[in-house]
């Protein structure tokens, strides 16, 4: 396979590409569904395939196949070199990459557990015995759902600088969410644990206390009242500040944005772009997280990059073209969801430092506003900074005392205008985001996280106008 | 084509040597071809062919699930086997009561365009330098992120009840996103066509469309929290149309995890909301002769003056109910199970064009574009009207910034009090706006 491989980006290079690498996958992935009960639903998929792409007088062409053979290869190299000459003479803004040292490892996945080991059956069991704690928690409980997923591939990733890297890799993941029902209300909670790691991951659970948790906030939620409309101080919980890290933040701190014009921190770098209580970074490197990898899809190692240190902007997240445009060292951001797709700039693991306060302090500080806990989705449109965060709960805070709990309610704003009004940042972070990023139309694992912090002055989309009595 | 139909009838026969009390397969294999735009520039050039084969096999209603990337004689009878192996270790499921016979439905014409698939990459990159010229036309220093391509391919699907379907279809498409920065304020908006012949797609004034949207964002500015009235303009309409409809799945109803649960047959909305589904319309972006388990798709309303016809059933959940399958039975390719979704949805339009709904509104809020989108579940609206202008005086003033609407699904639908008389048309789709009265919002101002 690897002297087909040379072989590939050896000609590429003979044929005009100043640059040229290549990435083969294959994996398999098993899944499980439960339902009322059933484990109706067992799924498995294969995945295959090879992804080429060239750089040719500064237009890329990429064409993938999922068939890896001499003849498909020599096929995907004529389409890319093809579609690369289709563009490059209409190039204005050429491609480029950053020169790196060629890199030549083999990285083993880590799983205590390899679930390849573990028979299907067992696998079904322990689904089914998570999401029976979620039906049986309360009669309020009028649906329980909780799916069990694994999968184990490799990836090829090599280039024309010489780069030869070779990673196994296996993730798993639990889901499990809770509708509970009174009267007419109805309201659901859901969690997931999801990251690289084997079987470990799932058997590690303690199905009463983590999946009775999520039973437990549907349920609570069905006392809650909606919440008020209006500006408001808020204290975020770490996964409500991992959304913001990610959503808000984080897309404009990556620097193919950044160079096409399509970030408020273009041009920003050694300003003060917000409060001076606020450091940024996006970590790959961490353990057990689910957006930690150990080499980038352009096989540049995973490392932290700092983007924002004590309110200044200090850098952004980069693949081979970025650092090239930008003039900076590749940081290691690029990854494609498969074969099939193009490495782009992806976070990994981003969060807000932690500060010096409790959350006690913080509280006991707060004259009237909202704790937000529990965050359900996000989305920014990073040209304008204009950010929006759904969150399951708020409980209000009167002189700084929790009181009334709403449910479901958003807050919005211009990113580095809220950044710049947070006054409190409490000791300790923790990650509770694992989930699935989306960007021009791939998914790719992710975590976020931090520590509860209080912004001032933020504006919040609830049902009700504020001071009308609920 | 036939060799698809044929790969999948063996899968099929694979699974039922194996053992399969149900099954059915599917295949696919597509091309596409793309040109990118970033930062106005043509950048990258992409042809990607994708080919996949995928069976569902029920041993005792359990479901079995198995996919492989490649469309081999050999893979399609593993896949098949295998499937039945997994459907053997899921649970038995007495809910189960049996796939779809075949059904008879007329062909849709010109779902396939022969020129369309023969486009070439240089085609698209003189798209995307014409959208980009458009933009610069309207404001010199936009700038233009987006892309131009085409994709076409076949499909198969076959069942072990004797449906044995083949399809072919293309589309091609163009959209631009443009960013005109001026100073510390910046106007942003974007703008598409999409169709599956090429006498449907206007190539041209696309990057002028989204270039003129995105001046018109400059000055965005807070409005004051307040019950106002809104008006969705055709895109944030069919967001908030298209999720209601979403949300009558009827396995989430069957399930107790939706917030229509109850209310099939009742009224749902004002009596001037009627959506139809249009399955059958030639050159639909949406439209198929049948639905993702080979069940013939029907023209239909589905909201009727306000009432919620129907719920939306795959062959499970309508044998569940002891009903006939309503055609909704939705495949995303061949690497997803069979779901629940729609073809084109056209609603009603109305008595007023949106200029004299926008004309009756004393102060309120006109929405360009906004994920309107009730919680599928409770049906709680809380979210950003991420494109919009105030209205004051019967005419739309300054655009809005950080604006968020808290409401309900019912809220929401109930509230419409009129629809437009003219309206966007995608191929396929009617598209158009909607005033929905007293709901709250809430701003910095």
């Amino acid at each position: 396979m690897r002297e087909l491989i040379e072989s590939i980006l050896s000609d590429a290079k003979r044929r005009g590409a100043t640059f040229a690498d290549l990435r083969v996958q294959e994996g398999d992935g098993t899944s499980v569904s439960v339902e009322d009960g059933r484990a109706d639903k067992v799924y498995s998929a294969s995945h295959s395939g090879a992804g080429l792409r060239v750089l040719v007088n500064g237009a890329w062409g990429f064409a993938p196949t999922n068939t890896v053979t001499p003849e498909e290869l020599q096929r995907c190299l004529d389409d890319a070199l093809s579609m690369a000459k289709a563009a490059a003479g209409h190039v204005s803004e050429p491609g480029m990459v950053a020169e790196i040292e060629p890199v030549e490892a083999t990285v083993q996945a880590t799983a205590e557990i390899d679930p390849r080991e573990v028979s299907l059956a067992d696998r079904v069991k322990r689904i089914v015995e998570i999401e029976q704690v979620v039906r049986e928690r309360d009669d309020r409980i009028v649906n329980a759902r909780a799916s069990y997923g694994d999968g184990a591939g490799s990836l090829i990733i090599a280039n024309t600088f010489g780069t030869w890297i070779e990673q196994q890799s296996i993730r798993c993941s639990v889901r499990v969410a809770a509708t509970a029902q009174s009267g007419d209300i109805r309201q659901f909670a859901t969690e997931s644990e999801a990251r690289p790691g084997g079987y470990e991951i799932a058997s590690n659970i303690d199905p009463e206390a983590w999946a009775g948790a999520v039973a437990d906030r549907a349920l609570a939620l069905l006392d809650a009242v909606p919440a008020p409309a209006g500006t408001i101080d808020v204290i975020i919980d770490p996964r409500v500040c991992g959304l913001l890290a990610h959503e808000a933040f984080g897309h404009n701190a990556e620097a193919d944005a950044v160079w096409a014009g399509e970030s408020i921190l273009a041009g920003r770098e050694g300003q003060q772009v917000c409060s001076p209580l606020v450091t940024i970074a996006d970590d790959p490197s961490l353990k057990n997280l689910n957006g930690s990898f150990v080499y980038d899809h352009e096989g540049v190692p995973a490392q932290r990059h700092d983007i924002i240190v004590d309110g200044i902007l200090v850098g952004y997240l980069h693949s081979l073209q970025t650092a090239a445009r930008l003039g900076v060292r590749p940081n290691g951001s690029a990854r494609a969801e498969d074969h099939q797709s193009e490495p782009i700039v992806r976070m990994s693991n981003t969060f807000i430092d932690a500060g010096d306060a409790t959350l006690e302090e913080i509280i006991a500080d707060t004259k009237r506003g909202l704790l937000l806990k529990g965050g359900y989705w996000g989305y920014v449109f990073t040209a304008r900074g204009q950010f929006t965060c759904n969150v399951e709960n708020a409980w209000e805070i009167r002189d700084g005392k929790l009181g009334q709990h709403y449910r479901n309610a958003s807050f919005a704003g211009l990113t580095l205008e809220m950044l710049s009004r947070v006054d409190a940042v409490a000791n300790e972070i923790s990650f509770d985001l694992g989930g699935t990023c989306g960007k021009n139309g791939q998914g790719m694992p992710v975590d976020a996280g931090g520590p509860y912090l209080r912004i001032r002055d933020v504006v919040m989309g609830g049902q009700q106008q504020a001071g009308s009595g609920q | 084509m036939s060799e698809l139909l044929d790969l999948a009838q063996a899968a099929v026969e694979a699974a039922q040597a194996a053992g399969a009390d149900f099954c059915d397969a599917y295949c696919s294999d597509s091309t596409d071809i793309s040109v990118e735009v970033e930062k106005s520039s043509i950048t990258s050039c992409s042809t990607i062919r994708d080919q996949g084969l995928s069976v569902r096999a029920f041993v005792n209603g359990g479901q079995g699930f198995a996919m492989v990337q490649q469309l081999t004689l050999e893979d399609a009878r593993a896949i098949g086997r295998r499937a039945v192996e997994l459907a053997r270790v899921a649970h038995p499921d007495p809910d189960f009561v049996r796939l779809p016979d075949p059904t008879e439905a007329p062909e849709v014409p010109e779902l396939f365009d022969e020129e369309m698939a023969g486009l070439d990459a240089g085609c698209f990159v003189d798209w995307c330098l014409r959208g980009v010229e458009e933009a610069r036309a309207v404001a010199s220093d936009a700038i233009v992120q987006g892309g131009a391509g085409v994709g076409w391919g076949d499909s198969a699907l076959a069942s072990s009840t004797g449906v044995a379907i083949s399809k072919r279809g293309s589309s091609a498409g163009l959209s631009f996103f443009v960013i005109i920065p001026r100073g510390d304020d910046i106007g942003t908006y974007f703008e598409q066509d999409m169709a599956r012949r090429m006498a449907d797609l206007e190539i041209g004034g696309v990057g002028e469309k989204a270039a003129r949207e995105a001046l018109r964002q400059l000055g965005s500015r807070p409005v004051p929290t307040a019950r106002v009235p809104l008006i969705l303009g055709p895109l944030a309409a069919m967001s908030l149309i298209g999720a209601v409809i979403g949300a009558a799945d009827a396995d989430s109803i069957q399930r107790n995890r939706s917030w229509l649960i109850g209310r099939e047959g009742q009224q749902i909305a004002s009596e001037v909301l009627t959506v139809r589904e249009e399955p059958l319309v030639p050159a639909g972006m949406r439209s198929s002769a049948y639905d993702g388990e080979g069940v013939a798709r029907t023209p239909r309303a589905l909201i009727d003056g306000g009432i919620l016809t129907t719920y939306l059933h795959n062959s499970y959940t309508a044998f569940k109910a002891g009903v006939q399958p309503t055609g909704h039975a939705s495949r995303g390719g061949y690497g997803s199970s069979v779901g629940v979704g729609v073809s084109n949805l056209q609603v009603q339009p109305g008595e007023k064009t949106e200029a004299e709904l926008i004309s009756e509104v004393d102060n309120g809020i006109y929405v360009s574009y906004a994920g309107i989108s009730p919680n599928s579940v409770n049906g709680e609206v809380s979210t950003t009207l991420d494109f919009g202008f105030r209205i004051e005086n019967g005419e739309c003033t300054a655009p809005i910034s950080t604006t968020l609407i808290g409401s309900t699904g019912e809220e929401l639908l109930t509230n419409i009090d009129a629809i437009s008389s003219d309206y966007r048309e995608e191929p396929g789709m009617i598209l158009p706006s909607i005033r929905i009265r007293d709901i709250q919002i809430a701003s910095e101002g």
